[in-house]
């Protein structure tokens, strides 16, 4: 900028306004009577720190609690029998378990025990891996004698032998009294694989058709005191055929019930190992990575339209707080 | 480490003097370096030397100052009716001491944009950059500031080299 003279620029820097004394010592006085505040940690500095703590804090609560869970599940497989849950027909399962070490129904603890005094339908289910399809054979034959010396017999057999490879599925019916013997017996035969048991109350059902059936014949010898008429005549040969048919089914169920059902698969087959995925010190870290993506995606698809119109309002006011600005600056 | 006690030693005068040129009033400049500070005080911690020089820092707390006493100014000017009677005629040095007569004609017919920026860039001598971030501007928006003020004044001071 090229100005006239004399050079206003270098008047204007020769002639520099200087603070007056008064002004000097109110600032004096100022900075000596309070110091400066000690630096305060500010919301933004707070946010730095805190939301990757929160993350981590998130994804680490996750992380152990994925482990958590897996760990405690194997340990509860390897160290306790599975546990029984009861349903609401009165059926107790011992859930399919795919782990349950030979130790666990060899001495007896993982099988639940036939009540003495109530009728119980009771179902065992057992899947051994044996080495190879000679084994599967002499396996199944052992099987049978072992139902065979407790009593009991089997109702069906499926052997599949091929040599190197083979499996069987075997029904046997054995006393309730000695489905334990037979379980432990049966499961020394192989490496176990997995294990059922059902066990559901019959008892409840019995007793029921005994109140039906004395009903029934109460009304019988009611029947029985009138007059013998066509109708009465009827109606006690229908009675009489509805006492039969529900003390036939009562015969039926107590004969059910003083024998147990044994399954038992035998296969030369290894068990499929578990999945990759479910296993390895990654898995949180992955699963936490995961829902933390789902989470940010979620935030940006509900807040990413808010975040805009703030972005849009911060502009726009903004804008107008700098032209208020210019005008207040032109018109002073 | 600066202080805040040695940047107010050391920039007292330069605050004053953008405040002088601000708001072309050397006693409401006098009131404002004042407030300035105490505000520049309480925010010290704010304060970041990696982002700028306390200079500049304390010309930004001054320059906040400066415009709200500008709207209070015009809000208590409009109120007394007063409002648009433009820069009042005074006999006594407005801006500075030494300054000629013609120059601070020259200079009070310059709105307070134009003189911020002439007493940021030619009284404290600070470099384009600094001054825009200081006015809030692009350092573009600041050159052409600056070359309309500094038009303007040449203008002004011819015309009472004419008179």
């Amino acid at each position: 900028v090229t100005m006239s003279q004399p050079d206003p620029l270098t008047e204007l820097r020769a002639n520099r306004p200087v603070a007056p004394a008064a002004l000097r010592d109110h600032v004096r006085l100022l900075t000596a009577s309070r110091p400066a505040p000690p630096r305060r940690i500010t919301w933004r500095r707070g946010l730095l720190v805190l939301a990757p703590t929160a993350v981590a804090v998130v994804a680490l609560g996750i992380a152990v609690r994925g482990d958590g869970t897996h760990t405690r599940a194997a340990d509860q497989a390897v160290r306790e029998p599975a546990p029984l849950t009861k349903t609401p027909a009165g059926t107790v399962t011992v859930p399919f378990s795919a782990a349950t070490p030979q130790a666990a129904l060899g001495d007896r603890a993982g099988v639940p025990s036939n009540s003495g005094k109530r009728l119980q339908d009771y179902e065992a289910y057992l899947r051994l891996r044996v080495k190879d399809g000679d084994a599967v054979s002499a396996a199944t034959q052992r099987a049978i004698s072992v139902a065979r010396s407790l009593g009991g017999y089997p109702v069906s057999v499926d052997v599949a032998n091929g040599g190197r490879d083979g499996d069987a599925t075997l029904t046997l019916r054995v006393p309730v009294t000695h489905v334990q013997e037979a379980v432990a017996r049966l499961s020394a035969l192989g490496t176990i694989l997995g294990e059922r048991v059902s066990i559901q109350d019959v008892q409840g059902g019995v007793n029921a058709v005994d109140r039906q059936i004395a009903r029934l014949q109460r009304r019988l010898r009611e029947l029985r005191a009138q007059d013998p008429t066509d109708r009465v005549k009827r109606q006690i040969e229908a009675l009489t055929q509805e006492v039969q048919r529900l003390q036939r089914n009562r015969a039926a169920t107590v004969r059910q019930a003083r024998l147990a059902t044994v399954s038992v698969e035998l296969t030369t087959r290894r068990p499929e190992p578990p999945a990759k995925s479910e296993s390895g010190p990654l898995d949180g870290a992955w699963t936490a990575l995961r829902w933390i993506g789902i989470g940010a995606l979620f935030a940006l698809i509900v807040g990413g339209p808010f975040v805009v119109l703030g972005i849009l309002a911060f502009l726009a006011w903004r804008i107008a707080r700098r032209r208020a600005e210019a005008r207040l600056l032109a018109s002073s | 480490v600066t202080t805040f006690g040695q940047a107010a030693e050391a920039h007292l005068d330069d605050v004053y003097a953008y405040l002088v040129y601000f708001t072309g009033d050397r006693s409401a400049a006098e009131e404002l370096t004042g407030e300035t500070f105490e505000r520049a005080l309480r925010l010290w911690h704010r304060f970041d030397p990696r982002r700028g020089s306390a200079r500049t820092w304390l010309c930004q707390v001054a320059r906040t100052a400066a415009l709200d006493h500008f709207r209070s100014e015009r809000r208590r000017a409009r109120r007394e009716e007063i409002y648009g009677r433009g820069l009042r005629e005074v006999d006594e040095p407005r801006f500075a001491e030494g300054l000629s007569p013609a120059l601070e004609r020259a200079l009070a017919r310059l709105s307070a944009g134009e003189r911020e920026v002439i007493a940021l860039r030619i009284v404290l001598d600070l470099d384009g950059p600094t001054t825009a971030r200081a006015l809030g501007i692009s350092p573009t928006a600041c050159s052409t500031r600056l070359s309309r003020a500094l038009e303007k004044l040449e203008e002004a001071l011819g015309d009472h080299v004419a008179a």
